[in-house]
């Protein structure tokens, strides 16, 4: 049965502006949160997290960018997978790169207080690093096939979700640097766009050898004017 | 790339409270809208914005992570704005009170709150099963299958709403416009 729209031009225009969702009353929004949070009896980060309700996809760059990330999710996807058949203990000599983001470059400023970002930057590492296991290494494919799932559903606000869970049980990871990038291809897309200039910028620290490096600078500087 | 196909989805594994506050905050101008458009008074929508993030509480761990978002929001606002209207008896009148779009300039602003005006007006004369359907199929773009599948009907029954929702809104629209050329 044919779903397309039988409206006339006219009212085809009117529902497109219904489409897009306007965005809610800065207070009502920090009330709102502040009586949510309540209810779970516990607080768990700033209100003013999302505040800025920016349109959702502005970046030209969106297409090349999934594109790139995703071929290197999945190439990371292909080296872990033929690691562990190999050798399901990965040995010490195998994971260089899991110290790529405890070096000896100056650790990412935290957000200041105004940004609200429940999203923090990895922590400097504390000690050495520990060897992922193999099914540390299918959690962290998990968490980024989540994440890179709801990018590809432009519901960024869900990918932030599994980003931050990998960045909290996987600051050192082996896909911490595919995370680092798809972090910053969601505060693009959350028009967050200050904090996704940092992110880019300690993406640069952390990683300036990185494949995704052009990328995810395209992505920060084409995200549109400061929030 | 077999493993892939491998992996399951297991519940979320951020802490549950944080992970649904989270995603209650990502979507908060989608529930806003939602509940406007099943017909809540701007008055109405703090309670019922709070009804629906205890419910998507309730059953954050049951939220598959790999399915959309915004769907299992609807069928949660559906429920607790029909729960809503059962409540308090009778229709809502017609209440159109727009905060304005702080991006659009006031031309702009002008026409966007007008038109966005007359589809709630419009909307509220459509029984809500039929609303719910254009609501998601014609503003959110979700398919005739995902519909189904969250208000529990068969596909045909979806098609049949959507289709006698589209003639009610356009005659709706209608008598609205010709009421405002008058």
């Amino acid at each position: 049965m044919n779903t397309r729209s039988p409206f006339s031009p006219k009212i085809r225009a009117v529902l497109d502006q219904e489409r897009v969702i306007p965005p809610v009353a800065a207070s009502q929004r920090a009330r709102v949160i502040a009586r949510a949070r309540a209810s779970l009896g516990a607080p768990v980060a700033a209100t003013s997290a999302f505040s800025t309700s920016a349109p959702r996809t502005r970046w030209p760059a969106a297409a090349a960018a999934a594109l790139v990330l995703s071929a290197a999710v999945g190439a990371a996807a292909y080296e872990i997978h033929a690691r562990m058949d190999r050798d399901p203990v990965t040995p010490a000599t195998a994971v260089a790169p899991v110290s790529r983001l405890t070096p000896s470059a100056p650790a990412p400023s935290p957000p200041s207080a105004e940004d609200g970002d429940l999203v923090p930057a990895p922590e400097p590492a504390v000690g050495a690093p520990r060897l992922p296991s193999a099914g540390s290494a299918r959690e962290e494919l998990r968490l980024l096939r989540q994440a890179r799932a709801a990018v590809a559903r432009n519901e960024f606000a869900v990918a932030l979700v599994p980003i931050t869970e990998h960045a909290r049980r996987f600051r050192n990871g082996r896909l911490a640097e595919e995370r680092e990038a798809l972090r910053v291809k969601v505060l693009v897309g959350l028009g967050r766009t200050n904090e996704a200039r940092r992110a880019a910028s300690d993406f640069q620290k952390h990683f300036p050898r990185s494949v995704l490096l052009p990328t995810v600078s395209q992505m920060s500087v084409s995200g549109g004017n400061p929030d | 790339m077999s493993h892939l196909r491998l992996l399951t989805s297991p519940p979320n594994q951020l802490a549950p409270d944080e992970g649904c506050l989270l995603a209650f905050q990502g979507e908060l101008d989608y529930i806003y809208r939602t509940l406007r458009r099943l017909g809540a008074s701007p008055s109405e929508t703090d309670d019922l914005a709070q009804e629906i993030f205890l419910a998507l509480h309730k059953c954050w761990t049951d939220y598959d992570p790999e399915r959309p978002l915004r769907p299992y929001l609807f069928g949660i606002a559906f429920r607790i704005s029909a729960a809503h209207r059962r409540r308090r008896y009778r229709e809502v009148p017609f209440e159109i009170v727009e905060v304005g779009d702080p991006a659009l300039g006031p031309e702009d602003a002008l026409q966007t709150k007008q038109a966005r005006a007359l589809v709630l007006a419009a909307l509220e004369n459509i029984p809500l099963p039929r609303r719910a359907v254009l609501v998601m199929h014609d503003l959110d773009g979700v398919p005739v299958a995902d519909i189904g599948s969250v208000f529990g009907i068969p596909r045909f029954t979806v098609y049949s709403r959507l289709r006698k929702a589209r003639r009610e809104l356009e005659t709706s629209l209608r008598r609205l416009t010709n009421a405002i050329i008058r």
